[in-house]
């Protein structure tokens, strides 16, 4: 028997998306992945984008994220090489504080946001309906693009 | 798994008929990036062969599964790497997960090579433990109020605290002794219990400094708890013996009522690799390296970011030793209030995410299994006494309401760096699953066969089931054709604790 081992970077895998939630302004896809969970963002600007993927984490932690928050709002400063790296390390802020105030954060209003800054407020609640385990954003099959005034991302979550 | 794309897998001159392998030219992927010790920095001179093996472990059923993902685009990405030895290796569970795929087994020469956090993962020293009674099955009748017990002792799912309350010291004491520090230190265990954990429960070359403060913080009110995702608390049974003599050494009969414990180092060694793959990133322009997979960000095993990711990443592994360690001296609080057993003993327990310094075919490594077993053969000098003689006990648990096995390794090092698979293999995404599967329909059909299930969420278990992995029969059976593992037993379940 001999088998072939695809020479490209595209999966045979149909994938098609999980479900794609467009409620009061929340938008992001979630992609099916063999193990993971995959995540697709579209926003006109980077800050939008942030929002959205942290929206979608928090979506994907609790059924009840989008309940008010109950906590006092955390500012959060972070820095970064590039804008994946930012994206990456903004997600893994949030999965920190979520485990350690055992809270998930629904609230969130990022003030500024570039390829290597992010400035933002969030606020959470400690859920009543808590779903998946987030254990960590990864870098795998990582995306954070800008084109003709649009931004996308992609991202894989270790759940 | 027939495209008309290259490389080729073909059959390997072996025995069986479950060897699969492809040369492939690393040098390509290596193509405008600088080569070992051209960079900015001191890069790792090691292994640089650009014809490097990947090697697959599956019959043609698995095979062809595994190129329905990216599992073994993502095993050529790990050949790529400098510092890489050939072959790198995929399990017959092997799927897609991020960087490194599940089930795969690659080695760097140690000291000289390399080290990523990706290669061992998030969940670093993910691992099942197997007690065992002296009940027989016929004489346990009450097992949904022993698992309910469990459930009311051992938190699960999302974030949740145990109910061991440490401190900073207590804590520090256990990221460097592990499971040993709670059986001397808390009393928690028998010391007996020792003798039979991989590594005796606890990595050496351990620091609790290089554990960052974050991944404490994270950390320190989860001992005794079981996590969420694919971890599980099952009460089972002895259905078949297949090899009576390794089952009378390891006190297994036909019957016999068993616990198996599947989780990890909890948000401690989540935050671990977290810290560690950024630390990685920042460091591979300063040693000139190159990654096509950015997860699969790599230092120098002597660098200092290479020693003190392997310092933080022991850190954590004793930490899972530490918390399984805790949660066998919870199961036995039950089992002892409410059964007739004698203490449950360890049979043993094994990390399938790790890596550790091996010396195969003379050549000493640093091997990293990621969702694979270490199955060292007979006489092994790591081996505890007590398994000398049949080699290492290997302990496969099947997805939740099927079987799981209990092997012997056979120290296959030329072939797979004495590894063995993990578990069955997820074959179907979460959200696939749940589209398949009504959690509730799951749940009704479990109980109908007579398995009491403790989840607390429906969803939560149409992601777990049967239907969404491998089937572990097939996937144990080309362990054993291929000659990594022998099979011992096999066990079914009475009852699930879906963490």
């Amino acid at each position: 028997m001999a088998c072939s081992m695809r020479d490209g970077v595209t999966s045979p895998m149909q994938r098609p998306p999980d479900k794609v939630t467009v409620t009061s302004g929340r938008s992001y896809r979630l992609i099916d992945h063999p193990s993971e969970v995959e995540v697709h963002i579209e926003a006109l600007e980077l800050a939008s984008l942030f929002e959205q993927a942290a929206l979608a984490l928090a979506a994907i932690s609790a059924e009840d994220s989008a309940d008010v928050a109950t906590q006092p709002p955390e500012p959060i400063a972070l820095h970064a090489a590039d804008g994946e790296a930012l994206l990456v390390q903004w997600l893994n802020e949030l999965i920190f504080r979520s485990e350690v105030n055992k809270c998930v954060y629904g609230d969130i209003h990022v003030h500024h946001a570039s390829e290597h800054e992010l400035r933002a407020t969030i606020a959470g609640h400690c859920p009543r309906a808590p779903k998946t385990s987030v254990k960590a954003a990864t870098w795998h099959g990582l995306t954070v693009t800008r084109n003709h005034g649009r931004c996308a991302a992609t991202f894989v979550l270790d759940v | 798994m027939h495209t008309n794309e290259s490389p080729t897998l073909v059959g390997f001159a072996h025995p069986s008929d479950v060897v699969f392998e492809a040369f492939v030219d690393t040098a390509a992927s290596r193509q405008g990036r600088p080569s070992n010790g051209e960079g900015t920095g001191d890069a790792p001179r090691t292994s640089t062969s650009a014809n490097m093996c990947i090697r697959i472990l599956a019959d043609d059923t698995l095979a062809s599964r595994m190129a329905l993902d990216r599992s073994i685009e993502q095993l050529r990405n790990v050949a790529s790497l400098d510092g890489i030895v050939s072959p790198v290796i995929g399990m017959p569970d092997m799927h897609e997960g991020y960087g490194f795929p599940i089930g795969g087994v690659a080695a760097t020469p140690y000291p000289g090579g390399i080290i990523s956090p990706g290669a061992i993962g998030f969940d670093i020293n993910c691992g099942v433990r197997l007690l065992a009674s002296s009940l027989s099955h016929r004489d346990v009748s009450n097992v949904e109020s022993l698992l309910h017990e469990c459930m009311r002792s051992i938190p699960t799912g999302y974030g949740r605290s145990g109910r061991l309350t440490i401190d900073s010291a207590q804590l520090d004491r256990i990221l460097e002794g592990g499971a040993r520090e709670i059986v001397r230190g808390l009393g928690l265990g028998l010391a007996d219990d020792l003798d039979v954990l991989e590594s005796g429960g606890c990595m050496h070359n351990a620091s609790s400094s290089a554990v960052s403060t974050r991944a404490k913080e994270r950390g320190c009110d989860q001992l005794g708890t079981l996590g969420g995702g694919n971890h599980f608390l099952e009460i089972q049974r002895v259905q078949t013996i297949f090899d009576s003599e390794s089952a009378r050494v390891m006190g297994l009969f036909e019957g016999q009522v068993t616990v198996l414990i599947h989780t990890g180092s909890r948000g401690l060694g989540h935050q671990v690799c977290t810290d560690y793959v950024q630390t990685m990133d920042a460091a591979l322009a300063k040693y000139g390296l190159h990654v096509p997979d950015r997860q699969l960000a790599f230092a120098p095993l002597w660098s200092p970011e290479g020693q003190s990711y392997f310092a933080a990443m022991n850190a954590a592994a004793n930490f899972a030793f530490a918390n399984r360690q805790v949660l066998t001296h919870r199961v036995r609080q039950v089992f002892a209030s409410r059964t007739a057993s004698a203490p449950l003993r360890v049979v043993y327990d094994v990390a399938h995410n790790i890596a550790k310094i091996e010396t195969h075919e003379g050549r000493e490594l640093c091997v990293y299994r990621k969702g694979a077993t270490r199955a060292f053969g007979a006489n092994h000098t790591e081996l505890p006494v007590r398994y000398a003689s049949i080699g290492q006990p290997v302990l496969i648990p099947g997805s939740m309401g099927t079987s799981s096995f209990v092997l012997v390794g056979l120290g296959a090092s030329s072939l797979a760096f004495a590894s063995a698979c993990h578990g069955a293999g997820r074959a179907m995404s979460r959200g696939a699953s749940k589209r398949l599967v009504r959690g509730s329909d799951l749940r009704r059909s479990l109980e109908a066969r007579g398995i009491a299930v403790r989840c607390p969420s429906n969803a939560e278990l149409a992601e777990e089931a049967p239907a969404a992995y491998k089937d572990v029969e097939r996937v144990v059976d080309v362990v054993e054709r291929a000659g990594l593992a022998r099979k011992v037993a096999r066990l079914v379940p009475l009852g699930v604790l879906k963490g």
